[in-house]
């Protein structure tokens, strides 16, 4: 599912996805994103130029990650609510957060995007340099 | 009569059940935007069979595309745990991130993407086993 792992900085990196992002696969997607913010990294592209497909299990990857980047535990999406709500959440702090940023996803994708709210919560992006700022 | 897949319900198929129904959907003559809206309604679906339907025990799963009129039809059945998604909780897509849960989103999109979804208990199952779902949109997306 991963084309790429770019690290920009010390703090950046852009992961390139493509192909299919399903309930088979997506639990690769949050591993990876945890261990890039193990390992420093605090701003996550996530280019899915090249991803032709995203079910709402790429959602609770998206999901996680944000909370992830935020400074939060991760989650074990089984766990559902006990975990979410047991979360030290900055909740008032509501609003759309750029420590995941999207980029380029398909029509169909974006669809998901939309339908969920993600699109609301995280920014997207037409193209990597606009996500990283250049 | 349409077409028809018949697959041992796990994480591994859902690829094989997509390309199925973009390909069968897409031949009944549905534009891109009705291809992606079933092929996401039905892997959706399926992907809740397997997970929460069979669980550990993995079992049958078909799935058939037929046109009705200006609509597309596609039924997927199952022989897991009887599920009404009827019963599902909604979905808030403007809570925060801290406050809504993982689950609930597939639902939530079938119904989005769809005209109509429909469960029903599969004809002669036993009480409490299998569900016939059958989704329902326009083959031709028009200005929606």
């Amino acid at each position: 599912m991963f084309t790429s792992i770019d690290r920009i900085s010390d703090s950046v990196a852009v992961l390139g996805l493509d192909g299919e992002l399903d309930a088979s696969n997506y639990r690769d997607l949050m591993t990876t994103g945890e261990q890039l913010y193990a390992e420093g990294v605090r701003t996550l592209v996530l280019d899915m130029s090249d991803l032709e497909y995203m079910s709402s299990s790429g959602i609770v990857a998206l999901h996680s990650l944000a909370l992830v980047y935020r400074g939060q535990a991760p989650h074990d999406p089984d766990a559902g609510w006990e975990a979410l709500h047991a979360a030290q959440a900055d909740a008032e702090a509501g609003g759309p957060h750029d420590q995941l940023r999207l980029v380029a996803p398909s029509e169909a994708i974006d669809v998901v995007l939309e339908r969920t709210g993600m699109s609301r919560i995280m920014p997207v992006f037409p193209d990597r340099a606009a996500a990283l700022g250049g | 009569m349409g077409e028809s897949l018949g697959v041992t319900a796990s994480l591994g198929v859902l690829a094989e059940v997509r390309a199925f129904v973009r390909s069968a959907v897409g031949g009944l003559g549905a534009d891109k935007r009705t291809v992606s809206a079933l092929v996401q309604c039905v892997d959706e679906w399926v992907t809740n069979v397997v997970v929460h339907g069979y669980g550990e025990t993995p079992g049958p799963v078909s799935v058939t595309a037929r046109r009705d009129g200006d609509d597309i039809v596609v039924v997927v059945r199952d022989e897991a745990s009887a599920y009404d998604p009827a019963t599902a909780p909604s979905f808030d897509r403007d809570a925060p991130l801290e406050r809504r849960p993982f689950g609930g989103m597939g639902i939530a999109l079938i119904r989005d993407l769809s005209s109509s979804f429909e469960r029903r208990a599969p004809t002669g199952a036993t009480p409490g086993v299998g569900n016939e779902v059958t989704m329902r949109r326009p083959a031709l997306t028009g200005g929606a």
